[in-house]
């Protein structure tokens, strides 16, 4: 065995019964610059292995006792790592599935061309520095992309935390329910972030945002020339997430012709473009949201019973703001860092008045009313502190204020309060926002007496 | 290659059967102007037995260098010249065939030939195509591996175009590893 002469040092293990096999390549290999160690059976070369590092292992299919290919699946368990190619006597389809198979970089026929084996040899040596690159690549993602962190203490989030670190790296579908700004997105990206897909993308598709010809257009694809427009083909969000995740946020949203093709390829893994008329394999995982309760959704006929099933496999309910009140400062905090950190913006800090008027306010827009709450103060506020005034109107104004008492009546006087003061006494949009008609509305407003502020 | 490289005496070049002795004396021209010591070709050809392959008109390497090797001088390098065509059991073909540190190479002039290819002949071509085949093989006697420097002379080559497109000479890395004998006379002057 002779030193090797390359920059990058590449070690080869040769295995063969034939001696002149093995001379022969030792000393190809070594005038090559390789550090070549030989082995006359599938029992020296896995001792070897299991001694030595290799890059790349030439292992003939025709061995007495242990196959090569047998060598080969054995070789896999003490030497993930290794390129193997497999070398043969007779080119047969049959061998060549079976080395290919088995895992086996290429295979090769004996008596080897020296072209043939030199660019063999030269591209698996590249396929071992891709890997390499891909994994040294891996790792520096890794410490750039920060972990995607979900903020709460509260009792109510601890389950929250448990169902995300026990489902993450797990390929079961998971169906996120919240009310809206809870962070239904954010646990998405923490599952797919925490799971062995997360470097494979995560395709997000806001279903509520997309009419259904669209919509279906958008998650399937289309054919060129499969309806006016589609001048090209184009690849529906499930065939851009193969390998990683695809996010459906607004999941009730979806119209019923909508639901049973979500069904069928959530069944098959398969999708059919639009207009095409093959189906192509996607490996996706699921991860849904509703702010609706899905259930509901099934008992009033609008959503699939057969296709909730498929999709509840772990349900995650996220907590409304308003139940996990103490989680306030700790998010609060966050933001102002985050929005004086992008605004640069130096030694802003709240209030113990601004803090205490945070922690109030029943938060109907949750998290992500929170987070625009903070985001205005930064922008408005002077250093060094955030004071009350700072803060959005409806966050200090009194009757906005969480309800002392926590009746049912009372929280939903506040709740529609919050929402309509939120949309500037909109009754449309408020009443969108409630789910509820217009008619209801008012007749709540008039229950409760809730009057319009001349400001608004 | 003997350790002691200042023991190297000379290149000899042994006709194996039948190559021309024309063909090995302007081999030894272009050799001698190339390497600091005397080269020659010697008066015998060999002409033993020629192992050959089992099922192909080849001559086995393997076994004509372990021959050439038992009958060389150990102070002088021995090139043996072949028209035949030359592989092993293992390979399909080689152009030439060396032990690193060892003393004696083969050359086949078979595949070197444009003829070989459907092409008009061609001697200027294949001379220096021959030429650069023996200095590759000598590199390796020195225990020079393949480099992968394109233009270097010890560049891998699979093919006459390969042996064609990489340069007449050594690159600079593969020159300070070659023993004073096998350096141009120019380098040795300087």
């Amino acid at each position: 065995m002779t030193a090797s002469a390359r920059k990058d040092g590449m070690s080869m293990l040769v295995v063969d019964d034939e001696v002149i096999v093995r001379e022969s390549l030792e000393g190809w290999f070594t005038e090559d610059g390789y550090k070549v160690d030989t082995a006359e059976s599938a029992r020296a070369a896995l001792r070897l292995a299991a001694e030595n590092h290799y890059d790349i292992a030439l292992i003939d299919i025709k061995m007495p006792n242990v196959d090569g290919l047998e060598l080969q699946a054995r070789l896999g368990e003490v030497a993930p790592d290794l390129t193997v190619i497999i070398m043969t006597a007779y080119a047969t389809v049959e061998t060549a599935v079976s080395a290919l198979k088995a895992g086996a970089y290429d295979y090769i026929v004996k008596p080897f061309d020296p072209d043939e084996l030199s660019h063999l040899v030269r591209r698996a040596q590249e396929h071992r520095s891709l890997q390499s690159e891909n994994l040294r690549l891996k790792h520096s993602l890794e410490t750039v992309a920060p972990p995607v962190e979900i903020i709460g203490e509260a009792p109510s989030m601890a389950r929250v935390h448990e169902l995300i670190d026990a489902v993450a790296p797990t390929d079961a579908t998971v169906l996120i329910q919240g009310e809206s700004g809870t962070g239904k997105e954010l646990v998405a990206r923490a599952i797919h972030a925490r799971s062995p897909r997360r470097y494979n993308p995560i395709v997000e598709v806001h279903c509520g945002a997309l009419a259904e010809g669209l919509l279906e257009s958008e998650l399937f694809g289309h054919e060129k020339g499969a309806f006016t427009g589609a001048n090209y083909r184009h690849k529906g969000k499930f065939e851009q997430a193969d390998g990683g995740t695809i996010f459906l946020d607004e999941i009730a949203d979806i119209s019923p012709r909508v639901q049973v093709e979500l069904l069928r390829i959530v069944e098959e893994k398969r999708v059919t473009r639009v207009g095409g008329k093959h189906s192509t394999p996607v490996d996706f995982r699921i991860v849904a949201a509703s702010n609706r309760d899905l259930r509901e959704e099934v008992k009033a006929g609008r959503f699939r019973e057969d296709l909730f099933w498929r999709l509840d496999v772990v349900p995650i309910e996220l907590p409304p703001l308003r139940e996990r009140q103490s989680d306030v400062p700790r998010l609060a905090e966050h933001f102002l860092e985050r929005f004086c950190k992008s605004m640069n913006r130096k030694g802003l800090s709240f209030s113990h008045e601004a803090l205490e008027a945070l922690q109030a306010y029943h938060w109907p827009g949750n998290v992500r009313e929170l987070q625009n709450a903070i985001e205005r103060a930064v922008v408005l506020g002077t250093p060094p502190t955030i004071e009350v005034s700072d803060l959005p109107h409806y966050v200090t104004d009194k009757t906005g204020a969480r309800p002392s008492s926590g009746s049912l009546a009372e929280m939903e006087r506040a709740h529609i309060e919050g929402v309509l003061t939120q949309t500037e006494w909109n009754i449309s949009r408020a009443a969108r926002t409630l789910e509820v008609d217009r008619g209801t509305l008012y007749n709540k407003i008039h229950k409760y007496g809730l009057k319009k502020p001349e400001h608004a | 290659m003997p350790e002691d490289v200042g023991r190297i005496w000379g290149v000899h070049f042994l006709r194996v059967g039948a190559f021309p002795p024309a063909a090995a004396r302007e081999l030894v021209v272009r050799i001698s102007r190339r390497v600091a010591v005397p080269c020659k070709v010697l008066a015998t050809p060999f002409e033993g037995e020629m192992p050959l392959l089992d099922g192909r008109t080849q001559v086995n390497a393997d076994p004509l260098l372990e021959t050439l090797e038992a009958q060389a001088e150990r102070d002088n390098l021995l090139v043996g010249l072949l028209t035949l065509d030359i592989g092993s059991p293992l390979f399909t073909f080689f152009f030439g065939r060396a032990r690193l540190h060892g003393h004696v190479a083969i050359v086949s002039l078979a595949r070197l030939r444009p003829e070989f290819y459907g092409l008009p002949a061609d001697p200027e071509l294949t001379a220096r195509r021959t030429e650069r085949e023996v200095l590759h093989e000598l590199g390796h006697l020195a225990g020079l591996h393949h480099c992968d420097t394109y233009d270097c002379l010890m560049y891998f080559a699979s093919s006459v175009d390969a042996i064609d497109n990489r340069g007449s000479s050594f690159c600079p890395g593969c020159a300070e590893r070659l023993p004073t004998g096998l350096l141009p006379r120019r380098a040795m002057r300087d």
